[in-house]
Formats: C-alpha cells, structure tokens, sequence
C-alpha cells in the first residue's frame, strides 16, 4: 500500500523552515510534494543559511526539504507564472510562508489560485499574524521562543528562568499545526466538495503548545517559577542522583503510581502519611517530598532503581546522549533515526516517519536539490510550456 | 458551519496530557468526542494546584469540546460498553501502555469495526526493548536526550517546563488519524501509532542532520549544548531578544554611542561583538552577551528596544505570560478566548491554533464532569433505559 496521502499534490511555495517542515510530513505520508526554487538561487542561502552546512549548503534546507521533488519556476516572468497556474490546476493543497502581501503581489493569492481551482485547500503561514500590529514584523523561531514565554517555564530551582537552546521547535510545531489544518481542510473537502482558506500564525501556536501551562497561569494570575526537573502539577515527578552519581528521573502521576513508588522505594508508611496523601497534598509539599526521597535515591546506583521502578510500573528514565541513542535497539527497531541519502550531501541522519501506519506505510526519502526534477514536472503537465528559466541552472 | 471533522466520532481512552489533547484537538475541529474514564477518573483531574472548582488547570485546558462517559472497566460490563462505543466510533485514541483490558486492544477493537482508525500513543515506541515500560513526560524528555538543551553541564538536570513529548505525540497523533481517515475509502480503518520518545526525536531532526557530515562545528544546532543557560538580554527592568542582520562600521559606532557602551571598543571581546550579531543564536552570544548586558542595565528595556530598532536591529520583549497574555497582538489575535465552565464560571483557555476560513474550530462545550453524559451516550449506543438504569445502580457506569 502506498502511503495514506497518495494521490494528493502539493504546491510547495515555502521557504527556511515552518513552510517545508509542514510539507515535509505531507510528502512522508505520500503527498507529490512540488518544492519550489528561483531558478538560479544561490545554494548557500537556502535555509537562511543557518549553520552549520554540508558541501556548503545550511543543514536546514537539507533537513526540512525531505520527501519532496523540486521545481525551478521564477514567478515573476509570464511564462512561469502561467506554467504556475497549469500545474495548480492539478494540485489539491498550496502552501506558502512568505510575508503578508507576497501572496498577492505574486498573483497567488487565494481568490486566484481559487478561481482556476475551486477545490484547493490554500494555507499562508505567518509569524504574528495576518493582521494586527505586529503583522508586519519578521518572525522566526528565536523570536518566538523568547516572545511567547516557552522559556519561561525553565531553569534550575531558584534560579534565573532560561530559553530552550534549540532553535527551531516553534517553527516545527508551527508545520505541524499547519499539515494539520491541511489535512483536516482535505477531510471537510470530502464533505464539502470545496477547498479553503487556511490561516497559521507561529505565535498563535507557540500558544496552543504551550496550552496547559498558560491554564495555570490563567487560573491563578501567578507566573511559574522554575522547578528544575520538577513537574508543575504532579509529584513526585522530578530528578534524583543516585549512589552512583547519575541521575534518574522518577514520574509518578497517578494514586496507584505513588503506592506502587513507596513499594519500590520499601517505604509503605508513606502511603499513609497525611501529608501526602494525594497528589494535591505533595504538589504542595513537594520541596519537603523531595527531601525526603533525595538520600533514599542515594543510597542506591541509577541501575537499581530503572530496575526496581520498572519492575513496579512506575515511569523512570535516566539522561542519554545522542552517542549513545543513535545505535539503540529502541531507536533503530522503530525508524525514529534514519539514514537517508541526498542528491547533493551524502548520507545524513534524521528524524524517520512520527508515525506508523499498519496498512498505508509512511516513508522517509531524500532531499532534492534545487529544481531537481524540474525537467519531470513540467513533462507531466497536461500542456507542457517549456521555458528556458525553468530548466535547471548550470550543467 | 461547523469545523473540518464535523460527522466523526472519536472515542478517547486516555489520559494525562498527550491523549486528552489528541482527542480535544479533533473535537475543537468539529469532531463528537466521547472520553472515556475509568471510575476514578483521568488521572490529571487530581493533578494541581492550581485547582479550578473540583479539577485541575490542567484538566480544565486540555478536556473541552468532550463528552464524558465513567466506566468500571475491571467489569465484563464495563469492557462490553467500552467496545460498544469503539464499535460506532471513527477514531480511538488509546494510551497503549495503560490498556484497561485486552480486548481493548487494536486487533480486537478492528474485527469488531473494520473502518476503526486505532491510534496508539505509547512511551517509547511499539516495538523495541523498552515498549512496554511504563512512560511518562519526564522518562521521555531525558531518555530523548531533549534536557540537554537546557541547564548547565555537569549539575542536575533541568526539564522543559511544557510538557514537550506529550504535546508533540499529540500534534502527530492528530495529523496520523485525519491521514488515515483521508486513506479510509482506499485502505478501510488501520492501527496508528505514535510515541512519547519518537516525537521528540523527530522534532529535534535539524540537529541530527547537522551531526551526520558538517563541513564545520559550530552554530546553534551544534554547539548551543555546551553553551551556557540563555536568559535573554538583561535590561533595568526585564530581558529582551536583539539582533542584528548585519552591523556596517558606522552602524555599530552610532548604536554604542546611543547606548553609552564605548568603553566596549577597549574590550578583549569587542572584535567579537561587532562580527557576532545574530543575538541569541550567534556563535559568541555567551561571551559577547554579558557586554551587551552592561550598556543595557541602565536602560529600560523599551528603551533598548528602540535603540536596536532605530540602527537596523530586531529586538523583542521576552515576556512571561503574564506579558504574553496581555501583549497587543496577541489579543488582536484572540488567542485567550473565554468559556463558561460549570463550578468555575467564566474560564480563560488557550485557542486552537488554525484558522478556517469556512469551517471555524469552536469552543462548543466546557471540560465535562466526571461520567456527565454517561446516560446520554448509553442511549445513542443502544441501551436500553432501564439496562442504562442497571449500569448505574450497580456501579459499571458512574453517572
């Protein structure tokens, strides 16, 4: 079986990362995905050549661009743009994450495309908006992270709250909103018959990731301090160092959780200890919980307790480094890292498929370089208008 | 008109964070939600403080748009009423590691209806040698290794504070049952599955690709780790976010005179400072951070925001969400919206976070009480009143 999204096409006018990272999971799922390139684009700012490059192109492009074909097509000439409109004739999603505007003054906007294609699902992509006083401004995931408060959550106890020092899980999660909304606007197609507007702000889904800790916030009107490794709204849920001097990290969420951790730990009478009787109760004397358990934990290595916590069903885990997650049995028996091999890079390791399918199978392919099968697209087009700016540049 | 999933049914058999927000994202979107809770209730009703009325904050924000049916699910009753409801259902979502009963399960669940699409969300995967141990927000985050983006190397480790792996196995359970709803004509219902641990690995893909071959080490997708904790830049009264896309000679002369920081020319790091100006993400920020930080204590951080703005910089307020909640666009957005939830009142949540032009998500119904709708759901599934009525009685449904 061919992946669930055969047989729908998708007009990829995206740039640096929100934009391909959303048509990515389209085309994992085997969506046609069409990437379109100027043609003659300088290869080391694609990706808004963020660092570091492969063979001098910006790992970004060559991450967020996977599991697409490539297309050269220079909007601005007249030849291009009527080659645009005959392959959008044959799409079923557009998809663009250019500023407010751009859309338009490329003669793409939605009542356009729309008008030669009635069924399109058309989503626009911005950083603040729309509309509004910030509308305008750029946005990018750095700003983001600091201007939605997902740092504001972190940071060492007592300590000085901290941002999340990885770029670029605002703007994932920002593609993943809008494949999404792609999807569920295909799902009301089937019902409607009619194709759609899609609008996705990165600040309205910074948001909604953010969901259950902006509640707290609004249920109390008191901003979070930071815990560390501790959990805002259960405990105990948070770091120990072992015997050892390693740390694991113990989750207990639930009632049955907390009498099978004090089993484990060979404390029974604190199941009947009233001050933590409940979740509520330790959550409220968590710091008091926590040095109660604290020479417990060190009285033992880090292996005795994923044992004894494993054995007692209660969630544990311990820090791990991508050195030593890249061969792991867990990681290579579900595909969550793959090689894949590139046109242009090589072999690189990435992210496979979320997901897995039991009937229509998700696949992981490579990046195309830029305009890659320029030459097949535009050969499939019921009415071919070849034009000298979309064949590939160079030799 | 009502949202893209208006006509489906999805019946959720979770809890926490990572089902419930799976099976409320599909309900904000127009879907019948049916939840389904063992007697006690999903666990995160007894999550908090923070309280609101007799839940959890955290409850309240990630269970509206749901109806809700209690089930004694150590009961053959309780089991048989469960695979009634995934029997007239569209979706199931399902915490894999937590199945109340066998034969709640996908294989069983599929014979039962064919057209079912089954999503697993489990810990760590579904196969491999930790499928089956038990999982959780934290488990995930550090065995992901997605807690080496923050803290400092060498002292205890630091989570982050959203709940990132659940969250984000929620975003992909969602996007895995609208595909495989997409795909039903063609391939009938399926098992999904997704995981805890495999979301944050996929999230985190940049990094992985910018560790296979690089021409060159450094950048934030490579060094950031070793760096240390990043709390924005530091002004009189809060930090901010600036950068720069590049700084011509009398640019920078102009901004250190505004910003009364000419002493800087005489720093060991100043050559530095004018070649580094991506802010937050450049390659020096933690050694030219702590300079830029002295100019700006004695200023205001709006007024540090129009300095870098007047001489071509970005600059941004790093707010809380205290600021967040209240900023100008944000509220010209309406990303707080208000729903009336019974025993708390007026309650502010967070939006959906797509906009449709012509089927809008909607905050239709307020996070039900526990077993709310029981009767109500045994009546569409078939029951019988007076059956409903025995349920009841004695136990299996809590209403």
């Amino acid at each position: 079986m061919p992946g669930p999204l055969a047989g729908i096409r998708v007009f990829d006018l995206t740039m640096w990362m929100v934009g391909p990272w959303a048509s990515m999971q389209l085309g994992a799922m085997g969506a046609d995905v069409i990437h379109i390139e100027q043609p003659g684009v300088d290869w080391s700012t694609l990706g808004a050549g963020v660092p570091p490059t492969i063979n001098g192109t910006s790992i970004g492009y060559i991450t967020w661009n996977m599991n697409k074909r490539g297309l050269f097509l220079d909007l601005k000439s007249p030849e291009d743009r009527a080659t645009a409109l005959e392959l959008l004739k044959t799409c079923d999603v557009f998809l663009i994450n250019m500023r407010t505007g751009v859309a338009g003054r490329l003669g793409l906007d939605y009542e356009t495309v729309a008008q030669i294609n009635p069924g399109i699902v058309y989503c626009s992509v911005t950083g603040w908006g729309e509309s509004g006083p910030m509308a305008e401004r750029p946005g990018a995931d750095v700003q983001m992270q600091y201007f939605s408060g997902f740092w504001s959550t972190n940071g060492a106890p007592g300590g000085e709250r901290e941002v999340y020092r990885h770029f670029t899980q605002i703007d994932a999660t920002t593609g993943n909103y809008a494949a999404q909304a792609i999807l569920m606007a295909l799902l009301a197609r089937k019902r409607t018959g009619r194709g759609q507007r899609i609008e996705i702000a990165m600040l309205r889904a910074a948001a909604a990731l953010q969901t259950a800790r902006i509640a707290e916030y609004l249920a109390t009107g008191e901003v979070a301090q930071p815990l560390g490794s501790a959990a805002f709204a259960t405990a105990p849920d948070q770091a120990f160092l072992c015997e050892d001097q390693q740390y694991i990290g113990v989750s207990v969420t639930s009632e049955p959780e907390w009498h099978a951790f004090c089993a484990a730990l060979e404390r029974p009478e604190l199941v009947d200890d009233p001050r933590f009787a409940t979740n509520i109760e330790r959550v409220s004397r968590r710091d008091e919980l926590a040095a109660l358990l604290t020479p417990l934990f060190a009285a033992k290595p880090q292996y005795y307790w994923m044992m004894r916590l494993n054995r007692a069903g209660v969630p544990c885990g311990y820090p791990l480094r991508i050195e030593q997650l890249k061969h792991h049995r867990q990681v290579t028996e579900n595909d969550y890292l793959v090689d894949v091999e590139t046109s242009a890079w090589g072999q690189v390791m990435t992210g496979g498929p979320p997901w897995r399918f039991s009937r229509t199978p998700a696949r992981w392919s490579g990046t195309p370089a830029p305009g890659e099968h320029t030459g097949d697209i535009l050969d499939e087009l019921p009415q071919r208008r070849p034009t000298p700016a979309a064949l590939p540049a160079g030799d | 008109m009502a949202g893209p999933l208006e006509g489906y049914r999805v019946v959720e058999l979770a809890e926490g964070v990572s089902g419930p927000y799976t099976a409320m994202a599909l309900g904000d979107a127009g879907a019948d939600v049916i939840k389904i809770e063992p007697a006690a209730g999903d666990r995160a009703r007894g999550w908090g403080p923070p309280r609101q009325g007799d839940d959890s904050a955290v409850f309240l924000s990630l269970n509206r748009n749901k109806r809700a049916i209690s089930l004694d699910l150590a009961t053959p009753d309780g089991v048989a009423i469960a695979r009634r409801l995934l029997a007239s259902a569209d979706v199931a979502v399902v915490d894999a590691g937590r199945l109340p009963d066998p034969s709640l399960a996908s294989e069983p669940a599929s014979r039962l209806n064919p057209a079912l699409v089954y999503c697993a969300i489990s810990g760590y995967g579904g196969t491999g040698p930790w499928a089956d141990w038990p999982a959780g927000e934290l488990p995930a985050q550090l065995m992901a290794e997605a807690t080496a983006s923050l803290g400092r190397i060498g002292e205890p480790p630091v989570r982050a504070g959203t709940d990132m792996a659940s969250m984000y196995a929620a975003i992909y359970a969602v996007q895995a049952i609208c595909a495989a709803l997409l795909a039903r004509d063609d391939a009938g219902g399926q098992r999904i599955e997704v995981s805890l641990f495999g979301s944050l690995l996929a999230m985190r893909s940049t990094l992985w690709v910018a560790l296979s071959n690089p021409d060159a080490w450094w950048g934030f997708h490579l060094d950031n780790y070793i760096k240390p904790p990043d709390h924005g830049y530091r002004c009189q009264d809060g930090a901010v976010y600036i950068s720069f896309a590049r700084m011509p000679r009398e640019r920078l002369d102009a901004l250190l005179a505004d910003l009364k920081m000419e002493w800087v020319r005489d720093h060991p790091d100043f050559r530095l400072l004018a070649i580094d100006t991506a802010g937050g993400a450049g390659r020096y920020s933690h050694i030219v951070r702590p300079l830029w930080e002295q100019a700006f204590r004695a200023f205001p951080a709006e007024e540090v925001m129009a300095i870098v703005e007047r001489h071509g910089g970005l600059a941004f307020p790093m707010h809380d969400y205290a600021a967040l909640v209240n900023d100008p666009q944000a509220r010209h957005l309406g990303i707080v919206q208000s729903i009336d939830q019974p025993g708390v009142g007026p309650m502010s949540v967070i939006a959906p976070p797509w906009q449709f032009s012509d089927t809008p998500a909607e905050l239709r119904l307020p996070a039900p009480r526990l077993g709310e709708h029981g009767r109500a759901i045994l009546a569409e599934v078939g029951f019988p009143a007076d059956v409903a009525d025995g349920y009841i009685r004695q136990g299996t449904v809590r209403a």
